[in-house]
């Protein structure tokens, strides 16, 4: 370079930094990005007769008939209401993993504690063909994929058929008419084109689409070909409610099928699963 | 439809308030309140709401006196409705001071509403969440009960119902109101349980009612009365179920 006075300076090339500094950085970046990585990974941890029903089995898999999954406090509280309340039920497994709205244990061997936000799943003693996942907590887009072919690498796709119930707010739900206050909550279905049965309530009108983990799941059925129904149910209430539960009744009359269900539900058991927050909220009188 | 809801002042292209119908939706939170006009007497019954055990039950009233011979029942936010009670009070003073006569319901009610309308068209400001269901007697002896909505407007009911389940209660009041239903007080009073009835869960315990007689104070009602009120409802019906059954028997 010259200067104003003559001399002639050499100058450092902005445009290459130096070989040892680049290394370092792209280490760095890589080291971050996998940290990251291994932090918001999906861990399935099973009990241990299921950890041995899996190793058993030449493919790492269980053999399963039907899988019920509820997404959302109301749908779990439905299902622990009308299902999971007979003592035939074991726990056998939970999904851990952490993001940013779910910092669930980072200890994986660490079972959710009963009441938080967990993904937990439950096997029939009787039909052990039968499992159920309960997800209560949020599963972050980057992880669906994952959560979705860790929990189905478990479960062998033969025979398999898949139901969904899941909750969503009623201020999603697009409509041209006008949603008059008795209707709500109310369910809509959508099947996978491999599902032969028909579905207990109106297919979810366009231009409505289902996100989250119901949809990572029905698209994971509609891709292998397995049977999947799902309800979404549209409710008005942001904290698990009896009536919402309630709405979720078609569901029984498949699932009465599968596995004994209790015969008549007192409105006190029901109650149990809503949350008593109704008493603290003091906004509507 | 999202652009047309966030101030208050704003029309939709098809003629929407929607911040005034929002409102209307959050009085569908509150729980259910039902008023009835007989002859003699004018009734407002509540489904009481649930109340947290370390809080004092007594301060968690819906049904609240604006005079000695008017009173209102509200559904919706709990805040909301003390500021309107508080103002139709302090009118329902300075109408007895101002014109030495106690208010008719209407005028009282027609404050209300018109103190709802000017906070639907008003910037800045969003409409009460409440609906107020009015009763009482004019100083002539007419009963009368008025309801108000979010939107400001009033009209005059013989039997009417608000809050969460109202469409319910309201289809069976529609049945059920008729001259002889509510011949006598204590008929009327029946009614209004038995219109409460359908929609409160576990009975006669998350009721309160409230009565207003020509030339008596308002009567809030004590639980032994709606109780031995419910086992009388109770009792008539399986008389009723006896009766059909023994009519299809012979």
């Amino acid at each position: 370079m010259a200067t104003f006075f003559g001399e002639v300076l050499s100058v450092y090339s902005r445009a290459v930094e130096e070989d040892d500094d680049d290394l370092d950085d792209e280490n760095e970046d890589e080291r971050i990005h996998r940290e990251i990585e291994e932090k918001r990974e999906v861990h399935i941890v099973w009990c241990p007769e299921v950890a041995q029903s899996l190793e058993d089995s030449g493919s790492n898999t269980l053999q399963c008939s039907d899988l019920i999954i509820a997404v959302g406090t109301n749908a779990a509280g439905f299902l622990s209401a009308y299902v999971l309340n007979t003592e035939s039920w074991d726990a056998v497994g939970h999904v851990s993993l952490w993001n940013e709205r779910s910092r669930g244990s980072s200890r994986q061997s660490i079972a959710p504690l009963p009441g938080e936000p967990a993904c937990l799943f439950y096997r029939h003693r009787d039909n052990p063909a039968v499992l159920v996942c309960q997800s209560t907590c949020y599963i972050a887009e980057d992880q669906l994929f994952q959560w979705t072919e860790k929990v189905f690498g478990c479960l062998q796709k033969r025979g398999l058929s898949v139901m969904v119930l899941s909750d969503s707010p009623v201020a999603e739900y697009k409509t041209p008419d006008y949603l008059y206050g008795s209707a709500v909550p109310f369910l809509r279905s959508l099947k996978s084109s491999a599902s032969k049965g028909q579905a207990l309530c109106p297919a979810l009108e366009q231009p409505n689409i289902l996100t989250g983990l119901p949809a990572a799941v029905l698209s994971h059925c509609q891709v292998h070909q397995i049977p999947a129904v799902l309800y979404q149910c549209y409710t008005d209430v942001i904290s698990p409610d009896s009536i919402t539960m309630e709405t979720y009744k078609p569901a029984l009359l498949c699932l009465s099928k599968l596995v004994k269900l209790e015969p008549c539900l007192s409105a006190d058991v029901l109650r149990k699963f809503a949350i008593i927050t109704e008493a603290q909220s003091n906004l509507y009188t | 439809m999202s652009i047309y809801d966030r101030a208050i002042t704003v029309f939709s292209p098809d003629g929407h308030l929607f911040q005034v119908e929002y409102a209307q939706e959050a009085v569908k939170k509150g729980s259910t309140a039902v008023g009835i006009r007989g002859k003699d007497i004018v009734v407002l019954g509540v489904e009481k709401k649930s109340v947290a055990k370390l809080q004092e039950e007594r301060t968690v009233r819906k049904i609240c006196a604006l005079d000695e011979h008017v009173c209102m029942a509200f559904a919706g936010l709990t805040a909301d409705a003390r500021i309107v009670i508080n103002r139709a009070r302090v009118e329902c003073q300075s109408h007895r001071l101002t014109v030495e006569d106690p208010v008719t319901v209407e005028y009282i009610t027609r404050h209300i509403a018109t103190l709802k309308q000017r906070y639907t068209q008003s910037n800045g400001r969003r409409p009460f969440g409440i609906s107020a269901l009015i009763v009482g007697f004019d100083y002539d002896g007419t009963p009368r009960l008025y309801q108000t909505d979010p939107s400001g407007t009033y009209h005059a009911w013989k039997a009417n119902a608000i809050g969460r389940s109202a469409k319910t209660v309201r289809e069976f009041l529609e049945k059920n109101y008729t001259d002889e239903a509510i011949a006598t007080d204590n008929e009327a009073i029946k009614l209004a349980i038995k219109a409460l009835l359908e929609v409160v869960q576990s009975g006669g315990k998350n009721i309160d009612l409230a009565v207003i007689r020509r030339n008596q104070p308002l009567k809030l009602l004590e639980s032994k009365e709606i109780e031995t009120l419910v086992a009388e409802i109770e009792k008539e019906k399986e008389d009723e179920a006896e009766k059909k059954k023994q009519k299809k028997s012979t």
